[in-house]
């Protein structure tokens, strides 16, 4: 469990930072796509990119150290395990050491008992029972001597323990090499070790010749035959014997004797080292057993390996999870860049707002229709700055209506105010606005500046009003000088045939037949005027009104009627005070509501540049004495007495775009009634207009 | 239709019938055609007069039957009645050449005297005309020598001086120069320089 520890406290060290640039990205574009938007400045674009190079080197930091980590708990493993193999030498050397000052220590012994045994054989010339005995607790296997022997000084063999037997050849105890090793312990005068034989049995097999000297000198040798195998196996301690392979090799490297059991050898943990007093190149060598395997090692190794590879796993998890919440998020800045750069491009304003009606959001194009910046809109509750004082309260009800849901789908128009005072036309469309989470959250409204729509729409209306009344002009005109030919035409010929007779007449010879075939053809040339004249007449007088009963106030309303659009539209006010009950006049109804018509707009023309307040036409009616008195009263420039004096005049007119004959043909349609038109000055300022019509014999 | 008159073009039978009285008493001929189309159907090179254009008619316009008139090379004076409102249309014919015109409603002295004088005009030109025709024929009678001397006479070079140029004798030149002058029917250089020049003048306009 030691691995996860630090994997765990690594994660929390590393990872952390990461999540911390995403956050504050995250809170940087939560801030892009609030309401700050409108005037975000571009060096947003480097500190981003700074951002993203910083982002970067803290991705990395990550698989740095898990790397690093990962390196260290491999040197700690390898750290580990090596200073345990050089422990675990450190012990085979010292056991070796121990081991071979064992031997040495015991060969020692025995040498120096057999010293002691051979001085109470061979000095004292008498065999004591003690020194058998001795010599036979000597002769053990834990001593690893097979045998003792005792020579005399001549090399002779004296006697043996255990006694020889029949087969076994002295000349294999005394061999030559044997005899050396007696010639070299006597000449030496100190113990000497033989050279290693085989023996019988495949035993390997040694001597020690120990001198014994006797008051008169060299009295013969003690010899000890070991066995190698015995004196290996049996000094050994068990927990030794456990531990390690002990084996004797001779010179040339080949193995006389070894104590093993069957297991594995470590291939390192071995040494070797000289053995000696036997000598003659023999080697020992101490092999350890591979140790047990140590599972715990095994398992703690193992799940750090597993814990790394998870680790480095879940790093690159996290890490395409990185690219791919990066990848999102850059396609979600692209996304909303491209709506900002759609949003500023638009010329449609927009503005949300929340279920509570306070702005949450407005494009620039909002901004400069209305003329307020950002931070003096957003946050703002009804009634808003733009709202267009005189219309407070209808656009109040617009604005509840839309809260409630119920904003109509075609959208609509509204009068509103700009920052500067300069009051427009907008036409607006509500969507709901729907989050994330699918809550209704507010209201998305667009905003269309249609002022200049509606002043070209108004332009167009006039200009076709002028064109028709040009054109209305350019008829009369052509259909006066249509007339004014034809008359021309008669006349012309009267003139020429009056001319030519005053000629023939200062002529001293008059043929009167001739002139008065002249005269018939004047006659015939004025008849022809007349008969013009008189179609010109009956055109007149296909317009001759239809007399019928009429309630003059009924005409008054409906008249009024027809021209309340476009008073509303030039901001006018028609009031009417008409008396109850009157009695009925004989007159042509479209007549008459052609007059109070022409009377009422040129009140109002007449009004065209007063203050607000003082624009209304007044429309009353009263009975006086046996006529009726309409009376259109407004508060205009007035009737100076010259205009006064033309007023009725046909093609007189103060207004650019007048044709002179609206007073003209109103006063022609009072008259056809046997009436009277006429004006008098308003006590109030302006004008009043009379039309008396005769009431009708009941 | 030989005899000079002034052709009344007008598609009113009254006003026609009219003007047409007017000029029997002031003893000035005249004819009457209902359409232009009708009077240039008719119209014949030798022709003399003027004529008197209404410039609103039915059919072929007075300026327009005005144009083909010149189109055609005929240079008969022309006199327009216009009607109120058509001054202008007829200030611009009268930069293309016509005669005069007179606005309706007319002073009908005032009309007859300018077709009088317009007629008087056109005799006029007749009579140039017949004196060119006539000069003409008489040059195409010398020769081409004749010719070089008479050149040389209307720069008004004396004979010797000709002679010199021409390097002929004084005698030759003298026989020349009365055979140029009997041959052009005249009697002195000024004569003969008059009737030259009316002739080169025409041909120069």
């Amino acid at each position: 469990m030691s691995g996860r520890v630090p994997c765990s406290s690594q994660r929390r060290r590393t990872l952390p930072p990461v999540y911390e640039a995403t956050r504050i990205y995250y809170i940087v574009d939560i801030h892009n796509t609030g309401h700050g938007r409108a005037h975000m400045s571009p060096p947003r674009t480097t500190a981003l990119s700074v951002l993203s190079v910083r982002q970067r080197r803290l991705t990395a930091v990550p698989y740095l150290t898990v790397l690093l980590f990962l390196a260290v708990i491999a040197a700690l493993v390898w750290f580990t395990r090596s200073y345990d193999e050089e422990e675990q030498r450190a012990t085979l050397i010292s056991d070796v050491l121990w081991m071979e000052q064992n031997l040495q220590f015991k060969l020692e012994r025995n040498a120096a008992q057999l010293a002691q045994i051979g001085q109470e054989i061979l000095a004292a010339d008498r065999h004591q029972p003690q020194a058998s005995a001795a010599l036979r607790q000597l002769v053990r296997a834990e001593n690893g001597l097979v045998r003792v022997m005792w020579l005399d000084a001549a090399g002779r063999l004296q006697g043996a323990v255990p006694p020889m037997g029949e087969g076994e050849m002295i000349g294999e105890t005394l061999g030559g090499q044997s005899a050396s090793s007696f010639r070299l312990a006597q000449a030496l005068e100190r113990r000497v070790y033989g050279q290693v034989y085989a023996a019988a049995g495949d035993r390997q097999q040694f001597e020690v010749h120990v001198p014994i000297y006797a008051e008169d000198g060299f009295a013969g040798a003690m010899v000890g035959v070991y066995s190698l195998h015995d004196l290996v196996t049996n000094e050994l301690p068990w927990w030794f014997a456990e531990r390690y392979r002990v084996s004797v090799l001779d010179s040339d490297g080949r193995e006389l004797v070894a104590k093993s059991k069957i297991a594995p050898l470590s291939d390192r943990q071995s040494y070797s080292m000289a053995f000696d007093p036997p000598g003659g190149g023999l080697t020992l060598q101490v092999t350890a057993y591979q140790g047990e395997t140590r599972w715990v090692q095994v398992l703690l190794i193992g799940s750090i390996l597993l814990l790394g590879g998870i680790l480095i796993w879940s790093v690159l998890q996290l890490r395409r999870e990185l690219q791919r919440r990066h990848r999102a998020e850059q396609a979600l800045r692209s996304e909303s860049l491209f709506r900002r750069a759609m949003e500023d491009s638009m010329l449609t304003g927009l503005r949300a707002r929340d279920l509570d009606g306070r702005i949450t959001y407005v494009n620039p194009a909002f901004c400069r229709i209305v003329g307020y910046s950002v931070e003096e809109l957003v946050g703002r509750t009804p009634p808003m700055p733009y709202w267009d004082p005189d219309f407070l309260q209808q656009t109040q009800e617009i604005h509840d209506r839309i809260l409630a849901g119920d904003a109509p789908p075609e959208g609509f128009e509204l009068r509103l105010r700009r920052k500067n005072g300069e009051r427009f036309d907008a036409l607006i469309f509500e969507a709901p606005l729907i989050d994330a989470a699918g809550r209704h959250t507010g209201w998305m409204g667009s905003m269309l500046d249609i002022t200049a729509q509606k002043r070209a729409e108004e332009l167009t209306r006039q200009q076709e009003e002028r064109l028709q009344a040009t054109s209305r002009l350019i008829t009369m005109g052509e259909m006066a000088s249509t007339l004014a030919h034809e008359l021309n035409q008669p006349l012309a010929a009267i003139a020429s045939y009056n001319t030519g007779c005053l000629n023939r007449l200062e002529q001293p010879d008059i043929d009167r037949s001739e002139l008065k075939d002249i005269f018939d053809r004047i006659g015939r040339q004025a008849r022809r005027a007349g008969d013009i004249i008189r179609r010109v007449h009956d055109f007149v007088r296909r317009s001759e009104p239809k007399r019928e009963p009429l309630d003059i106030n009924l005409m008054i309303r409906e008249a009024i009627g027809l021209i309340e659009a476009d008073s509303a539209k030039r901001g006018m006010r028609i009031e009417t005070d008409l008396e109850e009950a009157l009695p009925t006049v004989a007159a042509d109804p479209v007549m008459i509501e052609q007059v109070i018509v022409n009377l009422v707009r040129n009140g109002m023309d007449a009004m065209r540049d007063n203050p607000p307040a003082r624009r209304t036409v007044r429309v009353g009616t009263r009975h006086e004495g046996d006529t009726l008195v309409v009376r259109v009263a407004d508060n205009g420039t007035g009737i100076d007495a010259e205009t006064g004096r033309r007023l009725f005049e046909p093609f007189f007119t103060t207004k650019a775009e007048g044709m002179g004959m609206g007073l003209n043909i109103c006063r022609s349609i009072a008259e056809l009634h046997h009436g009277r038109l006429g004006f008098e000055t308003n006590p109030d300022g302006g004008t009043i207009f009379t039309l008396s019509l005769p009431v009708e014999p009941s | 239709m030989t005899q000079p008159c002034a052709h009344i073009i007008d598609d009113d039978e009254a006003i026609r019938d009219a003007l047409q009285w007017l000029f029997k008493t002031r003893d000035v001929a005249c004819a009457t055609w209902p359409s232009a189309e009708s009077f240039l159907e008719a119209l014949q090179p030798g022709w003399r007069g003027c004529v008197v254009l209404d410039i609103r008619m039915e059919g072929m316009s007075g300026l327009e039957c005005f144009d083909v008139l010149r189109q055609r090379g005929n240079q008969l004076p022309v006199i327009f009645i216009t009607g109120h409102g058509d001054v202008p249309m007829a200030v611009a014919a009268l930069k293309k050449g016509a005669f005069d015109f007179i606005e309706k409603p007319f002073n009908d002295s005032d009309l007859v005297d300018i077709v009088m004088r317009a007629l008087e005009i056109d005799a006029n030109n007749q009579r140039a005309e017949a004196t060119r025709e006539t000069v003409e024929a008489r040059l195409a009678l010398l020769t081409a020598r004749e010719q070089e001397v008479m050149e040389l006479i209307l720069a008004g070079k004396f004979n010797k001086v000709i002679a010199d140029e021409l390097c002929i004798s004084m005698r030759t030149v003298e026989a020349h120069r009365s055979k140029v002058f009997e041959k052009m029917e005249v009697r002195s250089a000024v004569e003969l320089a008059q009737l030259v020049n009316l002739v080169r003048s025409r041909g120069a306009h």
